[in-house]
Parts: C-alpha cells; structure tokens; sequence
C-alpha cells in the first residue's frame, strides 16, 4: 500500500512528551514535524505544509489557545486540523478551545491508538 | 528516640498526595505529605513565585512486550507535566523551577528493581525538561515518609523503619489515573 504518509506537526514545549508523540507518530507510519511552542509553530507553518496539527495548551510565548486563534485567521491555514493535546480537564478550557477553533480535544494521557484514529478521521473528513 | 522532628506542622493544614495525584499550592500553612516505596515524589518548587507541588507516580510493570523501554514511563510522564502545569497556574515559571525527588526504593530485593526505575525515569525527565535537580533521595530498600511546605519549598524526609505502621505500599499504578476521562477523543 503506497499511500503518503499523513503530516503532523506536534507543538509542545516538553522534550519529553515531544519524544513521546515522535515516537508513537512515527511508528505508525505518519510523518511528524515538530514545534516546542505556538510561536515556533507559527514561524514553521508559514513556509511549510501540514496535514494535522496537535497541539498542548500550557506553552511559553504563545500558548495554545493563541495558535489556534492565529491560525483560524490566516490565509493558509484557516481549514487545517487542529487537534489540542493537553492534562487541562476543565469545561471551560475545552469550551474556549471549541470557540478558538479547534477540531478536537484530547486528555493526556493519551492512548497511542485513540489518537491515531483520530488523526485520521479528522484529516479523511 | 527522635531522629529527625517533623516541620513545624501543629495545626496546619495537611494533604497527603497519594499515587497518581499532582497537586501544586502557594498556601503558606499548608504541608504535602506522602508515603513512598518504591513509588517516586516530585518536590518541584519556584523561589521567586513561592509556589511548591509534590506529585507521586509509579511507573507501570511489568514492562509491556511491545515497548522498547525497559518501564512504562508514559504515565509517570503524564504526573510530571501535570505537575508543572498545576503549578503554571499559580504563577510559577519552569525555567525557575528547581527539584527535589524523594522514594524509589527497591522493596524486594528479590524482584526486578522497581524503585531503580521509576527514579531513572525521574531524573532523566528532568535533565530533558531542563529542571535543576537540587537534591534527591532515592532507592535503597527503606520506606520514606515526605513532608513539604509548598509555599517555602522546604522538605523533610526520613525512613520509614519496618516496624512503623505505614500506608499500604502499592506495587502496580492504579488503572484509572485520578484524572477521569484520560486518553478520551473528542471531536467538536
């Protein structure tokens, strides 16, 4: 099956949940760019293309909440999957996300399969 | 025969941080308290901010087949980001945050070295994340009991000697984290 490997960007300023997503991404055969904050991100998504992006909330610079809101109002990436990656368990939280824009919300920690699957969905869709 | 007195505790408020939990406070009276074996304690703690917390995780084993590391640290991962995130909250900045880890300890000298590994986890977090480690005490093959003031950052910890009444010692992480709704994908 020669299928492209789906794209995701993952921001998070943790070494070691990036290592973790890394891993757990790319074992599963999808392609995996990553940002250790919202600005990071920014900066990387201006010059380059991506399918999906998850994304933790708690970030120095520029958190969660703001990519999402930047990203809903530019020009290239207004449609793009935005899935938010985070330990907030808070109604509120998950509400402001929804209202920024977000595609999803997923409650660390995550299991491997759960977020794979939803990967697909969101980009299939 | 008093070792070590405790803190100064008399009348203060007392929250005892069980397995699975991360909690984070800036209350000046208020003393974490925990009972480790061979499960890890996180003291984290922000000079400038004067914000503390203490989380208390075990990793999972026996390892899973299909994981190339010798211990499960996804969910030890999960207490250490909550953790900071709690303290994220009351105004704490990590790059200031320094560390203190407490337990650990290797129960059974005839099982796999539990405790040895949950405190390889730890530390190799924090040398990743760019926390300070400032002190630690941990494995060995004795219980401690861990007192913190969140809010000074001070820390006392002693041995729990064998014929102390003590909390039971969990030897497996509990199979639903204190969070509920973990790993849950909801799509707007």
């Amino acid at each position: 099956m020669s299928q492209t490997a789906i794209s995701v960007l993952t921001v998070d300023d943790s070494a070691s949940m990036r290592a973790l997503l890394r891993s757990a991404l790319t074992s599963r055969g999808f392609a995996v760019a990553q940002a250790e904050d919202g600005q990071e991100a920014l900066e990387w998504l201006a010059a380059n293309e991506v399918d999906v992006i998850i994304t933790d909330i708690n970030m120095p610079r520029l958190d969660g909440f703001g990519l999402i809101e930047k990203l809903r109002t530019s020009a290239l990436h207004s449609d793009r999957p935005i899935l938010v990656l985070t330990t907030e368990s808070s109604d509120d939280k998950k509400q402001r996300a929804r209202n920024a824009g977000a595609t999803g919300w997923i409650v660390k920690p995550f299991d491997a399969e759960k977020l794979t699957t939803a990967l697909r969905r969101v980009v299939h869709c | 025969m008093t070792t070590h007195a405790p803190l100064d505790t008399a009348a203060s408020p007392r929250l005892t941080i069980m397995q699975g939990e991360a909690r984070a406070s800036a209350d000046p009276a208020l003393t974490m308290t925990t009972i480790l074996g061979s499960c890890v304690a996180t003291c984290l703690y922000d000079p400038i901010a004067r914000v503390g917390g203490m989380n208390h995780f075990l990793l999972a084993e026996p390892p899973d087949p299909a994981r190339a590391q010798a211990f499960d640290s996804d969910y030890g991962l999960f207490l250490m980001e909550l953790l900071v995130n709690e303290m994220l909250k009351l105004g704490a900045v990590k790059s200031r945050m320094k560390a203190r880890l407490y337990g650990g300890a290797n129960m059974n000298r005839d099982l796999a070295p539990i405790g040895s590994g949950n405190a390889a986890f730890a530390r190799a977090f924090l040398a990743a994340e760019g926390i300070a480690k400032v002190y630690e005490d941990m494995e060995g093959h004795q219980a401690r009991r861990v007192e913190f003031r969140p809010a000074s950052g001070l820390v006392r910890a002693r041995m729990v000697h064998s014929d102390e009444p003590t909390a039971p010692i969990p030897t497996h992480k509990p199979r639903v984290p204190a969070q509920s709704g973990f790993g849950a994908v909801e799509l707007f």
